[in-house]
């Protein structure tokens, strides 16, 4: 990592003012979009701070399997050791600070850098380095490839901070982690399995406009109009002035669209899944037989739709990672959720991921025409602000003490700003 | 000579197959990147199944054997 000077008191104010002038409860600065200053503050007080989430322990399933994944710009590899332990690396060669790893994934227990030959163990440790002489011999140097000071996982979704000190990963995920519970109880094996491979969709624009809308449902009727009409999906009407369903500030910068409310009227089994039971009738008589009459909950329930803090969002069959690269620039990692032991769903998840998400996707191609249109609208100078106001005066508190809107309420995005304040002026 | 897989990584690609040419079987390996082949019998691999973790480690240092200042590469 860069090095930096330490802040002295009067930085620390300023900054606190700064962003307390940028962020206010109804509207935010258009700057805080396009300004490499603030991203620059962001990667040191977030990507490299926070709890982040980095991969799936079902994608480094065996000893010796590795993946590339990142943080932000960070390169990092995700590992399992012969233990079973998952580690975070940073993919830099203690040598000459080669890219260590070149392959998406692989199995291997050591990594052998290819500029000059120094060898890692998969937990990081040097192991050797050739014509050792040149060094004393063997052993003399203390280095190995920089890790993750703190790795947790949660529903077997691995998460990395680079502070050594902080909240917990429990304390970071907060009633977020629920939501995890929820996925994974889909499975008839109780596990997630992120295996259907990714799609990379590199975008032009600030990665806090994604984090932002992933549970805005104002812009489901007018931006995913088309795919609606072409399918006859019931979604949009899910986010309409009729629809039972919330926004919910979960805390912590999290919110979710809680479509349960609108699920439970209708109280159908796989609706969620846009299908009826017939369709899937191993995965719902497997569920039956495992949950008994708790098994209905489950199957009307059906999948989150929730953004985790900072860049986690689970779109009830895919899931999308938010890879911020400058200010303008991100790209969304995308995949189709996997249940085990579930192939009927397992299927038809990666058919519906590749028709929303895929090169030819009628949804994220949707979502990003407006990311990319809106990063340039923000940078125009008038009138400076973006407003988050829509449902202000009509948010209560639900039974569990966390505000709520309606379904096309702005409560999630004003959840992650006064988050994101916090952090940022920390 | 029975099959011919590749045991491949990005930091490593070895042939391997079993060779019954001899009047026993052989693992046949053969470093793709450098064409150097050796042969294994059973014992010398059931005595690598029976390797410490630890002692392989050792045999993945580069300067262990291979580049070293005494040793042709």
């Amino acid at each position: 990592m860069t090095a930096t000077l330490p802040e002295t008191a009067h930085q620390q104010t300023d900054k606190a003012d700064k962003y307390a002038r940028l962020i206010q409860p109804t509207r935010v600065h258009g700057s805080l979009y396009t300004d490499p200053e603030v991203f620059a503050e962001e990667l040191e007080r977030i990507w490299y701070r926070t709890w982040v989430y980095v991969g799936h322990e079902s994608e480094v399933r065996r000893p010796g399997d590795y993946v590339r994944k990142n943080i932000g710009p960070q390169d990092v590899v995700m590992t399992r050791d012969r233990d079973g332990e998952v580690h975070l690396l940073l993919n830099r060669c203690a040598h000459r600070g080669n890219l260590v790893c070149d392959a998406p994934s692989g199995n291997s227990n050591s990594f052998r850098c290819p500029y000059h030959g120094w060898t890692y163990r998969n937990n990081g440790d040097l192991l050797g380095y050739p014509y050792n002489k040149g060094y004393g011999g063997k052993g003399k140097l203390a280095l190995g490839l920089g890790r993750l000071p703190r790795v947790a996982s949660y529903q077997g979704f691995v998460f990395g901070s680079f502070a050594s000190d902080g909240p917990t990963l429990t304390e970071h995920l907060g009633a977020a982690a629920g939501e995890l519970d929820r996925l994974a109880r889909l499975s008839p094996e109780g596990e997630v399995e992120l295996t259907a491979g990714w799609l990379k969709h590199r975008t032009r624009a600030n990665w806090k406009l994604l984090a932002e809308n992933e549970t805005d449902g104002y812009h489901p009727q007018f931006v995913h109009g088309s795919i609606f009409s072409v399918t006859g999906s019931p979604i949009g009407a899910l986010y309409s002035d009729n629809s039972t369903a919330v926004t919910r500030d979960l805390g912590g910068g999290h919110s979710e669209n809680d479509l349960r409310p609108e699920f439970r009227r209708f109280g159908e089994p796989m609706r969620w899944f846009g299908t009826t039971e017939d369709r899937v009738p191993q995965y719902v008589a497997r569920m039956r037989e495992l949950h008994g009459p708790a098994a209905e909950e489950i199957l009307v329930e059906g999948s989150p739709h929730v953004m985790i803090f900072p860049n986690l969002f689970i779109a009830e069959i895919q899931l999308f990672v938010i890879q911020p690269l400058a200010a303008g620039e991100c790209v969304q990692h995308a995949t189709a959720i996997q249940l085990k032991g579930a192939p009927e769903l397992n299927r038809r998840m990666v058919s519906q991921c590749v028709g929303s998400a895929g090169p030819a996707g009628m949804l994220l191609a949707d979502d990003t025409e407006m990311y990319e249109r809106n990063q340039r609208g923000v940078a125009l100078r008038e009138p400076e602000w973006v407003d988050i106001r829509r449902g202000v005066d009509r948010e209560r508190t639900d039974d569990n003490g966390f505000r709520i809107g309606t379904a096309t309420d702005e409560t999630g995005m004003r959840g992650f700003w006064s988050h994101y304040r916090n952090l940022m002026e920390a | 000579m029975n099959g011919n897989e590749i045991v491949g990584s990005e930091f490593a690609e070895v042939a391997v197959s079993v060779d019954t040419t001899a009047n026993g079987p052989r693992l046949r390996l053969e470093d793709r990147r450098t064409g150097r082949v050796r042969h294994l019998d059973a014992l010398e691999l059931e005595a690598l199944v029976w390797l410490p973790d630890g002692h392989l480690s050792r045999l993945l240092d580069p300067s262990a054997d291979r580049w070293r200042e005494d040793a042709g590469s």
